[in-house]
């Protein structure tokens, strides 16, 4: 045991530890900022100063050209409106199949359900990778190569999202629909006027998680796509990368256009995007 | 005559009737299978598009790798196992593997170290606490693509930031991105950052879940901050802690994204080339050989089937559930 200390060198202990907490935390959020604080303000210089050494920390001025200028030089009218199309699409018909299916899996009997759940959380095992090139080949004989059906309909199911769905319609006391039923509602009906209301933080999180799968998602659309037209945002960026050279500074100000639609989305919805996440970790 | 007709009868019915009886008391109800017929079409849109981008490609890539792959002759010529021997002999295929190993035993023990370290100050009553989640949140949710645009500029020889503050410490600078013997470590510290924010917020949602009254308890035994945090509070994450292992090992043994970014290709003298990008370099990049890449994705749901059994082995005798 050590000796009792006195009040005042406790209390001293004390606040250096607080300190010394402080400044570590201080210490990894500027390691994790920083880059998002260069990206930013390297979009506002100019080439010379985006490329200088002590660095410039904060542009002279700040050059809003380099945004038009980026814009202008790849076809990212096309990227974006792609992107979008993708994400909500796919988000929308995601929520929708997953819904059906979580309520099959909660609420209903029927033959074969045990084996049918058991082969569905197999898959989530199969890595992805593994599936693309006899999936590339599919769409290839679909004749859906470079085309939207390619970008959507493989991606409007989650299993994860099935299951995540499930365990909170389970939660739906079995009372309430028959309750509903004894009114004369039918099944559909209960499962959209009532069920989906109560689970509306379940189905956000669903829906959240997937727009930002889809907004990031990169391989698959560079496989199954070729001609400009066809690129989402993230492929677009890094064709765009691949052309500018130097010029950092309109590299930037392009990966910050292509940030701000994601993040916009966190900050409005931060709450739920954080519980949303954590929910991933809880089995 | 007519007696033996009665006997086959009678055993006729026990027959029946014993089948009747290993017929599970549900499927005798006609509702039931009625209810089985709706459950279906729920199920259909789901178990349609599962099957034919999931289940389907899961067992014709076993299939694909057998061959010479023609798409439009599908599915080509038979060649059986000549895509694993031209595999197993190419020594590009083993430094993949090699450099994926490398990668992923260095980025994984540390993102989860740091995890934990940033999840427990996290937990502490601070001020700013918000704003530090939302700061290490943040490199998980953006684009993976544009951030990595960042950190080509942050490794950049003569203009990044990183040379830039070896040098205030009297450093030489590192050519990272050109560099063969810093592209590895290049990839591990994007990896680090980028995903040390997620864990540390599962395991923070852990932590928070766990039982105020071992800590109370523990206090009154007389443990110190640090006692109760290696014995209480490590101890009880264990099915997170697990959880992230299996989920950044696998995710690392995937690693592509990253790579094909960061260095616009495999790497100096392809010093990055992860197993995946292999992959992705024998089916898609340059002369297409969709078989070849199929068997080596083949190898590479090997690796992974066996190191998830190897975590869910070990996991069965060292991991606490409350």
């Amino acid at each position: 045991m050590e000796a009792v200390r006195t009040g005042e060198q406790y209390v001293a202990r004390q606040r250096a530890y607080r300190l010394m907490l402080y400044v570590l935390l201080a210490a990894g959020c500027a390691v994790m900022l920083l880059p998002f604080f260069w990206m930013l303000t390297t979009s506002f210089k100019t080439e010379a100063e985006a490329l200088r050494i002590p660095p410039q920390w904060i542009p002279v001025s700040f050059r809003w050209q380099n945004y038009i200028e980026a814009w202008n030089a790849a076809p990212f009218g096309w990227y974006f409106f792609n992107s979008f199309f993708m994400a909500i699409t796919t988000t929308i018909g995601e929520v929708f199949t997953t819904i059906l299916a979580a309520y099959a899996f909660a609420k209903m009997r029927f033959f074969g359900k045990g084996p049918v759940f058991a082969i569905l959380l197999g898959t989530m095992m199969i890595p992805g990778q593994m599936l693309l090139l006899p999936n590339y080949v599919t769409i290839q004989r679909l004749g859906w190569y470079d085309q939207y059906q390619a970008l959507i309909i493989p991606w409007l199911v989650s299993v994860f999202g099935i299951f995540l769905l499930r365990q909170f319609f389970r939660s739906v006391p079995d009372e309430l629909r028959d309750a509903a039923r004894i009114d004369g509602c039918g099944r559909f009906r209960f499962l959209f006027t009532i069920m989906v209301p109560l689970s509306k933080p379940a189905i956000f999180t669903v829906a959240l998680l997937k727009f930002m799968g889809s907004w990031n998602s990169f391989q698959w659309v560079l496989i199954m796509t070729k001609t400009a037209t066809m690129r989402t945002v993230p492929v677009g960026l890094q064709l765009f990368s691949s052309e500018v050279g130097t010029a950092y500074e309109k590299l930037m100000a392009a990966s910050v256009m292509a940030i701000i639609p994601i993040l916009a989305l966190f900050l409005f919805t931060q709450k739920q995007f954080i519980q949303g996440v954590a929910r991933t970790g809880i089995k | 005559m007519n007696r033996s007709k009665k006997l086959l009868a009678t055993w006729l019915n026990k027959l029946v009737a014993l089948w009747w009886q290993l017929i599970p008391l549900e499927w005798r109800s006609p509702t039931f299978w009625k209810d089985s017929a709706w459950a279906y079409i729920y199920l259909a849109p789901a178990l349609i598009i599962l099957g034919v981008f999931t289940f389907y490609p899961f067992f014709s890539a076993f299939r694909l790798s057998l061959f010479k792959v023609d798409i439009p002759n599908y599915p080509g010529q038979y060649i059986g196992l000549d895509h694993f021997r031209y595999i197993f002999g190419d020594k590009y295929f083993w430094r993949a593997l090699w450099n994926t190993v490398y990668i992923v035993g260095i980025s994984v023990p540390v993102t989860i170290s740091l995890a934990l370290l940033v999840a427990s100050l996290l937990n502490k009553s601070l001020r700013f606490r918000a704003f530090a989640r939302t700061s290490f949140f943040l490199s998980y949710i953006t684009p993976m693509v544009a951030v990595i645009m960042v950190w080509r500029l942050m490794y950049h020889e003569s203009y990044g930031l990183l040379n830039y503050f070896l040098s205030l410490f009297g450093m030489n600078r590192i050519a990272w991105l050109n560099d063969p013997a810093y592209a590895k470590p290049a990839v591990i510290i994007l990896n680090v950052w980028r995903y040390v924010g997620y864990q540390a917020i599962i395991l923070l949602a852990g932590m928070q879940g766990i039982d105020q009254m071992y800590y109370e308890a523990a206090r009154i035994d007389g443990a110190s901050g640090f006692q109760a945090w290696r014995k209480i509070t490590v101890p009880l994450l264990t099915p997170q802690i697990f959880f992230l292992l299996i989920i950044s090992m696998i995710g690392s043994f995937k690693i592509f994204t990253e790579v094909y970014v960061l260095f616009n290709g495999p790497g100096p003298l392809k010093a990055a080339e992860t197993l995946v990008y292999y992959i992705m370099r024998q089916g898609f990049f340059g002369t297409q050989h969709l078989g070849r890449a199929a068997a080596a994705s083949m190898i590479l749901f090997a690796i992974i089937f066996v190191v998830t059994l190897l975590q869910m082995q070990i996991a069965k005798r060292r991991v606490h559930y409350q």
